[in-house]
C-alpha cells in the first residue's frame, strides 16, 4: 500500500514536471527576447487617441524590425515632471523621452541628459525613400521645419527633438445648445459678436434656471487663452522691443527688455489682453481656478457649458465623449474698433501657430541610441505620421500626409501673426507667479489692477531667478563640449581622411560660441540692467 | 505564442560567457586605448572615458596625459580640486611645441573663463593673448581669439564703452584667419551691436559677412536670414531689405514669421513708394 502510494507522489511528480517544462518552453515569455534589442519611449499624452497612434507606429515598425522590441511607457501628467527627474537621475531613465520647455522646474533637463540629433536632422529620414521627401533633410520635413524646437533648444546651433504633431487651440462648441439659446447654429467670428453671445447665454441661464455658463471653466483652459491673448496684445509692443530684427523674442530677451524697462504688466497693451481675460472669465463658472482641466471638459460634456476652449490635443477625447454635435471654431479675435483691444490691434493673432509638437527626445544614457533614432525616424516618416493620425485624431507634424477631413479645423493656416514670447511661459518662476496670482483677476472679487500690482510686486526677483536659470542651463550645456570639441579634434588628428570629424568640431565650436555669447550677454544684462537688483 | 530561444545564440552566449573574460585580461594596446577614450568623450561618456584611461598601465604619453586632464572636465561631480588638477597638467602640457601643447594651452584658459565656479575673464583673456602671440596659426590660438571677443564684448571691465568693446572685439578679426571661425565672431559682433543699440550701419557689414560665409546650423541660418531683411529695412536700405526678405521666404520652410516677413515686405513697398515720391 505504501509502494502503491509512493509510485503515484512520484508519478504526480514526474507529470508536474513535464508540465512544466512544457509551460517554460511553449507558453511563458522566453528568458532572452527573440528581438535583441528593446527601446522605450516615454511620454504624458495619455488622453483618448495618442496611445492608439504610437501603438500602431510599433506595430508596424516591429513588422519592419524584427530585432527591435519598442516598448510605450503611459506616464500621467500629474507625475511626470517628478517621474523623468528621478529617472534620469538615476540613470534608468527611457530612451526617448517627451519634454517640454514650458514643464515646471525642468528647464535644465535637456542640458544634462539628452543627446542632440543635429548630424541626422541634416541627412534624408531612411524611412521617406519612395515618397515626395525622400531627398529632403529630415528637419525639413516637419510642417514648421521644427520653429518650435530650434527656438527653445538649449543650444542655439543643435537639434535636440523629432515631433508628433502639430497644435493649435480651439474653441469646441456644443451646436444643440447654441441652437437652444440662440434660435441659430451660426457661431461668432469676432470678439463682438461673443460678447452678444456672452449675454444671450446669461440671459438663457436666468430665464430657464439652469446652470449654464458660455465658457466651461478650469485653471488649465483659461491660462491656455491667457497666453493667446497677451501675444496677441503685445504685438505691436514686441515688434518695436525686437531689438535683434528677428521679427520674434525669444523667452531670455523677454526677460532681459522686462530689466531694461521695455514692457511691464502695467503696460497698457498687456492691461488690455487682461481685460479681455477678465471678461471671459467671467464667463466661467465661479471658482474655476480651483479646477483642472477635466473639471472643464465634463462641464462641457455634460451640457453646462455652451463653449470649451482648449487645446486640440483634447480634441479626440472631447469629441469621443460628447453625446452631441460639436463645432470646432478658432477664437473669434477682437477687431481694430475694438473698445478694449483695437488701440493696440496689430492683426490676427497665432491661435496655435502652426507650431510642432508632442516631442521626443534622445536620452543620453540610451544604451540603444542607434536604435532609437531609427525609430524616431519611422516615428517621424510619411507612413509612420499617417499611422499615428489615422489613429490619434491628432494633426500629423510631418509635411505629405493626409489629414482626415474631421480634424482639418484644427489646423492653423499662415494668417495669422506671433512675435513668440507671449509673456507668460517666459519663464517658470513668472510663470508661477502668474498660476499664484490668476485669481485675483478672474476672481469676483479681482480686477486687473489688482492682478497687475501682484505681479509687479513679484516680477522683478522672478524675472531675475529666470534670467539665472537661463545663463545656468547653458552653462551646463557650454562646459562639457570643451571635452567633445578636444575629442571630435583627437580623432580627426588620427584619422585625417574621416571628413565628418573635422565638421563635426567646427560646428561643435559654433554653437558652443553662440551659446556662449548668450551667456555673458545675459549675466551682462543682469548685471547692468533693472529697477530691481 | 512567444519564440522559443533559438539553439545557436544559447550555445553563442554560453561560449561568449567562457571567452570574453579571457579577452578582457588579454588588455588591447594603449594607443587603441586612448583612441577609444576619446570616441567615448566625443559620445558625452566621460565617465566610461575616464575608467577607460585609467587602466592603461605604465608612464602616460602626452596625449594620454591631455585626455586624462581633459576628462576630469565632465566628469561629475566636478571639484575645484580636480580642475586645479587638471590646471597644473595642462599648464605643464603647454610648455611644449606641439598641437597638443596649444590645446593644453587653450583648455587652460577655457577653465578661467567657463569651469571654475568663479569665472575669471582677465585671466583667461591674458591666456588667450599669450596663446596667439605664441602660435598665431594655431587652430586653438585661433579660436581662443573668438572666445577673446567675446569676453571684450561682455565680460571684461575695459573697454567700458559698448563701442570700444564692439572695436576691440573688431580689431581681432584680422588675426583669425580660419573662416568659420571668423564667421562666428563676426555673427557675435553683430548681435553685441544690437544689444547695445549701436547704429545699424556698424551691424549690418558682420551679417552680410556671416551670410557669405554661410554652414551656419540649427535656428541661427534663419534667424539671420529674417535679420539681415529686418535691419536692412530699418536702416533704410530697402533694395537690400527686399533681396534679404526675398530669399528668406525662398529658402525657408514657411512657418509663422513668414507671415510677418510677407507684412514687412508690404510696409517696405509703402516706404519704398514713400522715398520714390519725395525723390520727384
Amino acid at each position: 500500500m505504501k509502494v502503491r502510494a509512493n509510485s503515484i507522489g512520484l508519478g504526480l511528480l514526474v507529470l508536474g514536471y513535464i508540465f512544466a517544462v512544457y509551460w517554460v518552453f511553449t507558453r511563458s515569455t522566453p528568458v532572452v527576447s527573440s528581438r535583441p534589442v528593446t527601446i522605450r519611449l516615454a511620454h504624458w499624452q495619455i488622453e483618448k487617441g495618442p496611445p492608439d497612434g504610437v501603438d500602431a507606429i510599433i506595430r508596424r515598425y516591429e513588422e519592419l524590425n524584427p530585432r527591435v522590441k519598442v516598448e510605450q511607457v503611459l506616464v500621467p501628467g500629474r507625475v511626470y515632471n517628478q517621474w523623468m527627474r528621478t529617472n534620469l537621475v538615476g540613470g534608468k531613465g527611457v530612451d526617448l523621452i517627451e519634454y517640454g520647455v514650458w514643464l515646471d522646474g525642468l528647464t535644465d533637463i535637456p542640458a544634462r541628459y539628452f543627446e542632440p540629433i543635429t548630424e541626422a536632422m541634416q541627412r534624408p529620414n531612411p524611412y521617406n525613400r519612395g515618397t515626395p521627401l525622400e531627398k529632403v533633410p529630415w528637419v525639413l520635413t516637419f510642417t514648421d521645419g521644427l520653429l518650435t524646437q530650434r527656438v527653445s533648444a538649449p543650444d542655439p546651433g543643435q537639434f535636440y527633438a523629432a515631433t508628433l504633431t502639430e497644435v493649435s487651440v480651439r474653441l469646441f462648441c456644443n451646436r444643440n445648445l447654441l441652437k437652444e439659446i440662440t434660435g441659430s447654429t451660426r457661431t461668432p467670428r469676432t470678439f463682438a459678436e461673443l460678447r452678444v453671445l456672452f449675454r444671450e447665454v446669461t440671459a438663457y441661464a436666468n430665464r430657464t434656471g439652469r446652470p449654464i455658463h458660455a465658457m466651461a471653466g478650469a485653471r488649465d483652459n483659461a491660462t491656455w487663452l491667457l497666453q493667446v491673448l497677451l501675444g496677441g496684445s503685445m504685438m505691436q509692443r514686441s515688434q518695436r522691443n525686437d531689438r535683434h530684427g528677428t521679427l520674434a523674442l525669444y523667452n531670455w530677451d523677454a526677460l532681459g527688455l522686462y530689466l531694461d524697462g521695455h514692457w511691464s504688466y502695467r503696460s497698457p497693451e498687456i492691461r488690455a489682453g487682461l481685460a479681455l481675460m477678465r471678461e471671459v472669465s467671467l464667463n466661467m463658472k465661479p471658482g474655476f481656478v480651483q479646477s483642472l482641466r477635466d473639471a472643464a471638459t465634463q462641464e462641457f460634456l455634460r451640457g453646462d457649458a455652451l463653449f470649451i476652449f482648449a487645446g486640440t490635443w483634447d480634441g479626440t477625447s472631447i469629441r469621443g465623449l460628447a453625446d452631441f454635435p460639436i463645432d470646432v471654431l478658432r477664437f473669434p479675435q477682437p477687431t481694430k474698433d475694438d473698445p478694449v483691444m483695437g488701440p493696440y490691434f496689430f492683426g490676427a493673432f497665432a491661435d496655435g501657430g502652426g507650431g510642432t509638437a508632442m516631442e521626443f527626445y534622445l536620452n543620453k544614457q540610451s544604451p540603444h541610441q542607434r536604435e532609437a533614432i531609427d525609430f524616431l525616424h519611422f516615428m517621424t516618416s510619411v507612413e509612420g505620421s499617417q499611422l499615428f493620425t489615422d489613429h490619434s485624431g491628432w494633426l500629423p507634424a510631418t509635411r505629405e500626409v493626409r489629414i482626415p477631413p474631421d480634424i482639418v479645423a484644427y489646423k492653423t493656416p499662415l494668417d495669422c501673426y506671433s512675435f513668440g514670447a507671449e509673456y507668460m511661459t517666459i519663464g517658470s518662476s513668472v510663470n508661477a507667479a502668474i498660476l499664484r496670482n490668476f485669481y485675483l483677476l478672474t476672481g469676483a472679487q479681482g480686477s486687473v489692477d489688482r492682478f497687475v500690482e501682484a505681479m509687479e510686486a513679484e516680477m522683478p526677483a522672478a524675472v531675475r531667478s529666470d534670467l539665472g536659470k537661463e545663463i545656468a542651463n547653458r552653462g551646463i550645456i557650454v562646459r562639457p563640449q570643451d571635452v567633445r570639441i578636444m575629442a571630435a579634434a583627437a580623432l580627426s588628428r588620427r584619422s585625417p581622411q574621416d571628413p565628418n570629424l573635422p565638421l563635426a568640431r567646427e560646428r561643435l565650436e559654433s554653437s558652443q560660441t553662440q551659446s556662449e555669447a548668450l551667456m555673458l550677454q545675459m549675466s551682462r544684462q543682469l548685471a547692468v540692467a533693472g529697477p530691481a537688483k | 505564442m512567444p519564440a522559443l530561444i533559438p539553439k545557436l545564440p544559447r550555445w553563442g552566449a554560453a561560449w561568449l560567457g567562457f571567452a570574453l573574460p579571457l579577452l578582457a585580461g588579454a588588455g588591447p594596446p594603449a594607443d587603441a586605448d586612448i583612441a577609444a577614450a576619446w570616441q567615448l568623450m566625443a559620445g558625452s561618456l566621460a565617465r566610461d572615458a575616464y575608467t577607460r584611461l585609467d587602466r592603461i598601465p605604465g608612464a602616460p604619453t602626452r596625449e594620454q596625459a591631455l585626455a586624462q586632464a581633459v576628462v576630469v572636465i565632465d566628469y561629475q561631480p566636478v571639484t575645484p580640486d580636480r580642475l586645479q588638477e587638471a590646471e597644473a597638467v595642462f599648464a605643464e602640457l603647454a610648455r611644449g611645441q606641439d598641437e597638443i601643447a596649444d590645446a593644453a594651452a587653450y583648455l587652460q584658459a577655457r577653465l578661467y573663463q567657463v569651469h571654475y565656479q568663479q569665472p575669471d575673464p582677465v585671466r583667461a583673456a591674458a591666456l588667450y593673448r599669450a596663446l596667439a602671440e605664441r602660435h598665431p596659426d594655431s587652430h586653438w590660438a585661433q579660436l581662443g581669439l573668438v572666445k577673446l571677443g567675446l569676453l571684450l564684448l561682455y565680460a571684461l571691465p575695459e573697454p567700458a564703452a559698448p563701442a570700444e568693446r564692439i572695436a576691440a572685439a573688431t580689431a581681432l578679426l584680422p588675426r583669425i584667419k580660419e573662416t568659420k571661425l571668423q564667421r562666428d565672431l563676426h555673427l557675435q559682433i553683430a548681435h553685441a551691436g544690437t544689444f547695445y543699440e549701436q547704429p545699424l550701419d556698424t551691424v549690418l557689414p558682420h551679417l552680410i559677412e556671416v551670410d557669405r560665409i554661410g554652414g551656419l546650423v540649427g535656428q541661427a541660418p534663419e534667424d539671420l536670414a529674417i535679420e539681415l531683411g529686418e535691419l536692412s529695412l530699418r536702416a533704410g536700405h530697402y533694395a537690400q531689405a527686399r533681396a534679404y526678405f526675398e530669399a528668406y521666404l525662398r529658402d525657408f520652410t514657411p512657418n509663422i514669421r513668414s507671415v510677418t516677413v510677407r507684412r514687412r515686405l508690404e510696409d517696405l513697398a509703402a516706404l519704398e513708394a514713400k522715398a520714390q515720391e519725395a525723390r520727384r
